[in-house]
């Protein structure tokens, strides 16, 4: 077995709820140490998010919470207590990165800022991701990741002409910002170990979320055009959309991007009225008639097995998939090939399943695997191993309430 | 911050955000594209709507921060010109088709054979192996193939996708990680490796676990304009304005709750429920939705409530109050109002790069992160076709303008 590549890492994590948890699972996939902070009282919001082991609510329950934490070492302690704070800061030394997602203030607050940080471990890199950043008039508005997709201009964008925002699905931001937070991260250390300097990092999910909509906001700066919502419609390219098949909410997707795609679905869809009309060779023409298009190629596949339009499609050179559900999903055969999915030991139903890495590394590959991230699972461990704490002092820990 | 480290970016328009990521963490990114140009460059929207290669706002977008270099990769005085490049390289970044690279004679294998401490990033749809490897692809089909697409769109038409093609900047983000993950590992062992990211498994990430609701047992989710469907229950997140229309997190539970419960009371306050209403248990409503105890229909009616008062206030007026109260409540921004936000405007996050062939200059997204010691600085416009294979070949390779000039007549650069 490879060393893990990022075995001589050791994150301080505070961030909770999405965006910055999906951040340091990536880096705990990889061999980091990450010891995950969280705590008992206020408990992470996203314990309290589906889906749910069986559909049975609870905060040790939740596939959502199992899935961003994996291979983390997971402590409770309580900053706000000085005894706690103690624990923090001996953690803070032990740390190279010290990350946290809460509402800008917080941690001053609490006595644990940058400069407090730096007085302990001059070299520390630490990193502070919210909705808006730091500074700035929206500062403090604090929230979930629906809210960064609407104000960042997602939301608007998904959806039907003639309809409401129906949006990307959810948080969208907060499975945008994490690729921004690791590389954040990983970049800032390089820096330290080639300078010996650690600093500060104020990252806007928001801000760095922006550069997936470059292009749209690009038109505007440049053309002046806002874009609104188009369906599924694509300016170059015709027939292009998600078209149903047979069963209840069974659709496929399906992308005619060049003239030979466009003839190999015609030929699959047997309609040789459609080859003999000459307007509909090349995208300009095709995208014209775009209307008349879709509706050829639903008629064609709604009465068809949702995975047989796409292998009869695929089998021909055109871009189509079915647009998967979690049953679907969770029998992909090239996520199952890709080992995508993971069970983690259960302590007392067997085991749970989550993600596996998004890429593989060569020679290095991810290591994912232990047991289910539940509440203060590796307190004795990370005290004791870690800190080098003793059972006196465990003890008084516990009885001071700073482990909850 | 990454100064020291040069990467020769090979992508098309399915991994150009990779590179950039780099750029924008100090890297010195050389693009490398065929003789007529990247294809990335017939993407729209384009400058003035004018098709044309130099006037992709796609490609002022992604290759921003990049040298540009033309190079035919099928040639072999190509090849060579890449490898020699490849010797002084730390990461190259592709986005072919799998096999495509290893067809010119260009795998990791050969690259490392010349620089053993190379970092290749291959970006492709569904990875470089498995059943559906060579399968033809696209954004939307992506999208449908890694989960999001289904929980997108309102529950009686299509799933429906954003009008800005997302899967391969998920494919690219990642990959610009990835290849951050093997370059740690790298300084450490002397030693390179091949990075494969799957645009699959990226965009994956976007269900928000939901992904995992068979293989945990719980049911299938269903999708709801914005929010979502728990069998008959409806999670509602859109709501109308005045003025347009705003995201409100109108969820419950310990966490969310509290917000939830802070909304019912100002709407209360403002005489838009009764207190019955404001006053239900909202952080375990959703459990008593579950159980039936409170009724679909009631929680239907709540939502109706809530849609009335936002529908009677601007999203200003409610972004104000969601800062001053601490709700959970933000404008569904249009283009135009985000690129008008004070709070951008007052991080002074846009940057502005001039273009002399526009006669202008122009407004980007800015920095991705504020680094207190190292920030993110100015940024180079996306290089017109070839702009720096003269200065490339000279500078890097020592070549004179005699064989630059062959090698240009011969189609090679």
């Amino acid at each position: 077995m490879s060393t893990p590549a990022l075995s001589d890492v050791k994150v301080l994590d505070f961030m909770w709820v999405m965006a910055g948890p999906a951040a340091t699972r990536v880096l705990a996939d990889y061999g980091a140490t990450v010891v995950r902070v969280e705590s008992t009282r206020r408990i992470d919001t996203a314990r309290t998010l589906a889906p749910y082991r069986a559909g049975v609510l609870g905060p040790e329950n939740s596939g959502c919470f199992q899935n961003l934490n994996t291979g983390k070492r997971m402590v409770t302690l309580d900053p706000t207590r000085e005894t706690g704070r103690e624990v923090v800061l001996d953690l803070v030394r032990w740390a190279d990165v010290v990350t946290e997602s809460f509402a800008p203030g917080t941690m001053r607050r609490w006595g644990l800022d940058y400069e407090t940080l730096r007085a302990v471990k001059p070299d520390v890199v630490m990193l502070s991701t919210s909705l808006m950043g730091q500074t700035g008039p929206l500062a403090t508005f604090a929230g979930y990741g629906n809210l960064a997709a609407a104000i960042s201009g997602f939301s608007n964008l998904g959806g039907w002409p003639d309809r409401p925002p129906a949006g990307p699905f959810s948080a969208y931001t907060d499975y945008v910002s994490p690729r921004f937070i690791a590389a954040s991260i990983l970049a800032a250390l390089d820096h330290r170990r080639r300078t010996g300097e650690g600093q500060a990092i104020d990252l806007s999910q928001a801000e760095a979320s922006l550069h997936f909509l470059a292009p749209a906001i690009l038109d505007y700066t440049v053309n002046g055009r806002v874009a609104g919502r188009i369906g599924n419609r694509d300016p170059d390219h015709a027939p292009h959309g998600v078209y149903p098949a047979a069963g209840t909410d069974r659709w496929v997707a399906i992308a005619v991007t060049t003239d030979a795609e466009w003839r190999a679905l015609r030929d699959a869809m047997d309609r040789p009225d459609l080859a003999a009309n000459a307007t509909l060779e090349g995208a300009a023409g095709r995208c014209a008639q775009a209307d008349a298009l879709d509706e050829a190629v639903a008629g064609w596949t709604a009465s068809r097995d949702a995975h047989d339009v796409e292998a009869i499609l695929q089998s021909r050179g055109v871009p189509a998939h079915v647009v998967q559900d979690s049953h679907d999903l969770v029998r992909d055969p090239q996520l199952l090939h890709r080992r995508h999915f993971v069970q983690l030991r259960h302590p007392t139903d067997g085991t749970s399943p989550v993600e596996g890495s998004r890429f593989v590394l060569s020679r290095t590959p991810a290591e994912i695997g232990g047991s289910v991230p539940t509440f203060g699972r590796d307190n004795e461990d990370v005290l004791r191993s870690i800190l080098g704490y003793d059972d006196d002092r465990i003890t008084a820990l516990v009885a001071a309430g700073a482990l909850e | 911050m990454l100064g020291s480290y040069r990467v020769l970016d090979l992508t098309d328009h399915r991994g150009l955000l990779c590179g950039q990521m780099l750029a924008d963490l100090g890297a010195d990114v050389i693009q490398v594209e065929p003789p007529d140009g990247s294809a990335a460059r017939r993407l729209g929207p384009f400058a003035g709507d004018v098709r044309h290669p130099e006037r992709s706002l796609f490609w002022w977008s992604y290759a921003r921060g990049k040298r540009g270099l033309t190079l035919d990769l099928a040639q072999p005085r190509g090849r060579d010109l890449l490898l020699r490049l490849v010797s002084r390289a730390d990461f190259v970044i592709e986005s072919g088709r799998p096999g495509d690279l290893a067809a010119l004679g260009l795998a990791h294998d050969t690259l490392a054979a010349t620089n053993p401490r190379v970092v290749t990033v291959s970006i492709s749809a569904f990875g470089q192996d498995g059943p559906k490897a060579s399968w033809a692809e696209s954004d939307i089909m992506l999208l449908a193939a890694g989960g999001p697409l289904f929980l997108q769109g309102d529950d009686d038409r299509a799933p429906v996708r954003l009008p800005v093609p997302q899967a391969y900047l998920h494919a690219s983000a990642e990959a610009a990680v990835a290849a951050l993950v093997a370059h740690h590992e790298r300084e450490r062992s002397g030693r390179g490796q091949h990075v494969d990211v799957s645009a699959q498994q990226a965009i994956a990430l976007a269900t928000q676990s939901y992904i995992l609701c068979e293989a945990v047992g719980a049911p299938q989710v269903r999708r709801s304009a914005g929010g979502l469907k728990h069998g008959a229950l409806t999670l509602r997140m859109l709501f109308p304005a005045k003025d347009g229309f705003v995201a409100v997190t109108f969820l419950f539970g310990s966490a969310i709750g509290q917000f939830s419960r802070r909304l019912m009371h100002w709407i209360h306050a403002e005489g838009g429920c009764d207190l019955a209403t404001r006053d239900k248990d909202w952080l375990a409503y959703t459990e008593l939705l579950v159980s039936g105890r409170e009724p679909l229909a009631e929680f239907e009616r709540v939502k109706e409530v809530v849609a009335e008062f936002t529908r009677a206030r601007t999203k200003a007026e409610l972004l104000a109050a969601a800062v001053e109260r601490d709700l959970l409540i933000a404008p569904v921004a249009t283009i135009d109002e985000l690129v008008a936000s004070q709070q951008l405007h007052a991080r002074d996050y846009w940057r502005t790069i001039p273009h002399p062939a526009l006669g202008r200059d122009v407004r980007y997204p800015g920095p991705f992160a504020k680094f207190g010691r190292t920030p993110i600085g100015s940024t180079r416009r996306a290089p017109a076709v070839g702009e720096h294979t003269r200065e490339l070949l000279q500078g890097e390779l020592g070549l004179d303008d005699r064989t630059i000039a062959q090698l240009a007549r011969d189609g090679v650069v």
